[in-house]
């Protein structure tokens, strides 16, 4: 597909996403400047409607952004910033600037207070909390998905990270919000877990990507017993099956991403995040083995892409919470056959 | 990357108006078509079945009107072959010849050719079957020996073909063999239109396989005379013409579903108490299955624009493969019910047939290391 803003992510992530950036980036120092660029470009804003500042864009397209985000390794909220100003544009509230993330509000506990809304709850593995402004969320209320914005600044912020060392915090909530920060969602959008799960399955398969490239160049370079250890037939099956499962991975986030707004959602995205955190084991496994010990040190970048893999699988829901989402969904749907279920339902929603 | 790239079908092209029509089709024609049966999956045989699905429209449906056929795309031809599958209808008799023989043939046959027997394909009257290995040459397709020699008026045929799946009852045989010595591995090779019925000196013999089935036969041609307007195709072109037909045969819905009544028999066992590892396993085949379909929708997409995914068709046969050699461990896992061969409980009798046939799902149409092998090329290694 020929986009214009995803050759402008690409020219912008090759010239500044470094293995020096990343290295800094897990050890607590955010991309500022960076940062300044990728806003400054408008990629921030690329899955907001056109009439709420956005580049009228098709939403597939606006989150294939995602992918090549992953490709790059890059160690900024991105995707989290894109979805968040998607869903506080949605809800039509302001959408403020600057790095925002998003977090999983299913287990949040709202209540009415007079005109204001008071949440209680626990926000856990919260992505990059600490370098974001505000965390947006969707909780539920009187059976209505309510967007939240939280300004992390009143917010009691513990940190903790994930296995690529990317912030990932913990906030414990007990706030009664202003009201503009807490307004019913016009129309479902699917939760907090949903468009997280879309991100990381979007960004994994990029990554998947890149990990293959390094490791069929790493195949084509490194010499043993006087060959490239490429031409054994043994390096190159591994290859090929990184190449299925990559493929895979891709074709599912995408499958998801083309469902976006749409009562497909649910049920592709559930497979997305599913099919990819199976290929990350996989993909992870044999770049590692292809690439012998130098793969496993800090000063070869292959870790920056394995660690993010394995980690994503944790984000937003694990390969057994959306396996048994679907496989639920599967067994006691209401048509005849489990084919019925695959083309119907899986491929186009449930029946209303 | 390219390779791992695998466009989204184009959109419009769910055609629920045919998926309906189809699911009713089969549901009258299939009505007392037991689970043992649909087990077959594509290798199940029935002339009169492939011919009432060709009155409906259902065969040849790609081709050009003038040549019988509907001037349908792949997508719509893709959702008629799924359903055919998921509900394990005996499509063979004509699958072959729908899939790659007629496509080949529009592509490749002289007018004559086209004109005598596309439009009996897509009538749904002529089985094909592929003339392609031989006992010293399986996945070295290039080591072919069979020989056809220029004779006055024709072509004399000698050599064996082996493990030709339905040869003995087929109309038609697709045959690869050796036109001239060529010092390059894949030159000289051209492709035959073998009129079984018609033609003398064919020895074909059954093989049983080891299910106890007879579906595959070695094929002997001794000084086999073949017409001059035999030839499909050019002289010596016969290793690029079958490259192109692979695409075709490696990413089709058969490439996953050949297990699909197994699931189907899991799934009843377990939809009203099912555990949450066994909720877990059935959703990770249902994210496999899910993904599976739109890489070979993708594929079917890229077909219908005219280009040649040979290599995002090696992916999906060997993730395809995979998914549905899988099946059985997988349904052993989750219930414990013995396989009876032929026995009454269908369950039983569906878990054993396909534990018989899957061994046979990374052999046909191109071995698990050929493909890994093909997928490595098109990574840049070799
Ligand atoms: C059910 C069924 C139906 C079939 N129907 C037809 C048909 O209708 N027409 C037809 O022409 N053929 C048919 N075949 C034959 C099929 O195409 C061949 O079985 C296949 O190409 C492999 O050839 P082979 O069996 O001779 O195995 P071999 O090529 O001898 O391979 C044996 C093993 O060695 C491996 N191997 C071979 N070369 C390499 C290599 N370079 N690197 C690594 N490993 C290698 C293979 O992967 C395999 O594991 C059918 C086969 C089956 C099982």
């Amino acid at each position: 597909m020929e986009s214009m803003i995803h050759d402008m992510a690409e020219r912008l992530f090759r010239d500044h996403v470094t293995h020096r950036m990343r290295e800094d980036a897990a050890s607590g120092q955010c991309p500022e400047a960076l940062w300044t660029q990728i806003e400054e470009a408008g990629l921030t804003m690329a899955l907001v409607p056109e009439d709420a500042g956005g580049f009228g864009v098709p939403p597939a397209e606006a989150l294939g952004l995602l992918r090549i985000a992953g490709a790059h390794g890059l160690p900024l909220p991105l995707a989290e910033t894109l979805i968040a100003n998607a869903v506080l544009a949605t809800a039509n509230m302001a959408l403020p600037g600057g790095r925002l993330t998003i977090a999983e509000g299913e287990a949040l506990r709202l209540e009415q207070r007079g005109k204001r809304v008071h949440a209680s709850g626990h926000l856990t593995l919260v992505p990059f909390a600490r370098w974001a402004s505000l965390i947006v969320t969707i909780a539920v209320l009187d059976g209505t998905d309510h967007v939240l914005s939280l300004p992390v600044k009143v917010l009691n912020v513990a940190p903790a990270q994930d296995l690529a060392g990317m912030p990932r915090d913990d906030i414990k909530l007990d706030h009664t919000l202003a009201e503009t920060d807490a307004v019913p969602l016009p129309r479902p959008m699917g939760g907090m877990r949903q468009l997280g799960a879309l991100i990381r399955s979007l960004a994994a398969a990029g990554a998947m990507e890149t990990i293959l490239e390094m490791s069929i160049q790493y195949a084509n370079d490194r010499v043993q017993f006087g060959r490239p250890i490429g031409k054994f037939q043994a390096i190159q099956h591994n290859l090929a099956t990184m190449a299925g499962e990559t493929a895979a991975s891709r074709t599912a986030a995408e499958m998801a991403a083309g469902s976006y707004d749409t009562p497909a959602f649910a049920l592709t995205v559930a497979a997305a995040k599913a099919r990819a955190g199976e290929a990350a084991e996989k993909v992870g496994a044999l770049a590692h083995q292809i690439h012998g010990a130098i793969g496993y040190t800090q000063e070869h970048a292959l870790h920056h892409f394995t660690k993010r893999i394995w980690g994503w699988r944790d984000d937003f829901g694990t390969e057994l919470d959306w396996t048994r989402e679907l496989g639920r969904a599967a067994l006691s749907s209401p048509h005849d056959t489990f084919w019925h279920f695959i083309t119907d339902s899986a491929a186009k929603g449930a029946p209303a | 990357m390219t390779l791992t790239a695998f466009s989204p079908p184009p959109p419009g092209t769910d055609f629920d108006d045919l998926r309906q029509e189809v699911r009713t089709f089969l549901a009258e024609e299939l009505a007392d078509f037991p689970p043992e049966k649909r087990a077959k999956s594509w290798n199940g045989f029935s002339r009169d079945f492939s011919r009432k699905l060709a009155q409906r429209g259902w065969v040849g449906m790609t081709f050009p009107k003038e040549y019988g056929g509907h001037a349908r795309n792949a997508l719509e031809r893709y959702v008629v072959s799924e359903e055919l599958l998921a509900a394990g209808a005996p499509v063979i008799s004509h699958w072959i010849a729908d899939r790659q023989s007629g496509p080949l043939i529009l592509a490749k046959g002289t007018d004559d050719q086209k004109r005598r027997i596309v439009p009996r394909i897509a009538a749904g009257e002529l089985c094909f079957c592929i003339g392609m290995s031989e006992p010293d040459s399986g996945s070295d397709l290039a080591a072919t020996r069979t020989m056809a020699t220029e004779v006055e008026g024709g072509f004399r045929i000698n050599g064996t073909k082996v493990w030709t799946t339905y040869a003995h009852v087929a109309d038609y045989m697709i045959l690869f063999c050796r036109t001239g010595k060529s010092d390059d591995r894949h030159g000289g090779m051209s492709q035959f239109l073998v009129d079984l019925k018609a033609t003398d000196n064919i020895q074909i013999t059954p093989i049983i396989d080891l299910s106890g089935e007879h579906h595959f036969n070695q094929v002997v041609f001794d000084d086999t005379f073949l017409p001059s307007d035999a030839l499909l195709g050019e002289k010596g072109e016969g290793w690029s013409q079958v490259m192109s037909e692979l695409a075709f045969e490696r990413s089709g819905p058969e490439r996953f579903l050949s297990s699909f009544a197994l699931i189907e028999e899991l799934i009843r066992l377990l939809r009203d108490d099912a555990t949450e590892a066994q909720q877990a396993e059935i959703g990770r085949l249902s994210a496999h299955l899910m993904v599976l379909r739109q890489m070979s929708r993708s594929v079917a997409g890229m077909l219908n624009e005219g280009e040649n995914p040979s290599l995002q068709a090696a992916i999906v046969k060997d993730l395809g493969a995979l998914f549905e050699k899988d099946i059985p461990r997988l349904a052993r896992s989750l219930v414990s019910r013995p396989a009876v061969p032929g026995g009454s409980d269908s369950y039983a009798a569906v878990l054993a047939y396909t534990e018989l046939a899957v061994p046979s799902f990374s052999l046909r149409g191109g071995t698990r290391e050929i493909l890994r092998g093909i997928i490595a090329r098109g990574l840049g290694l070799r």
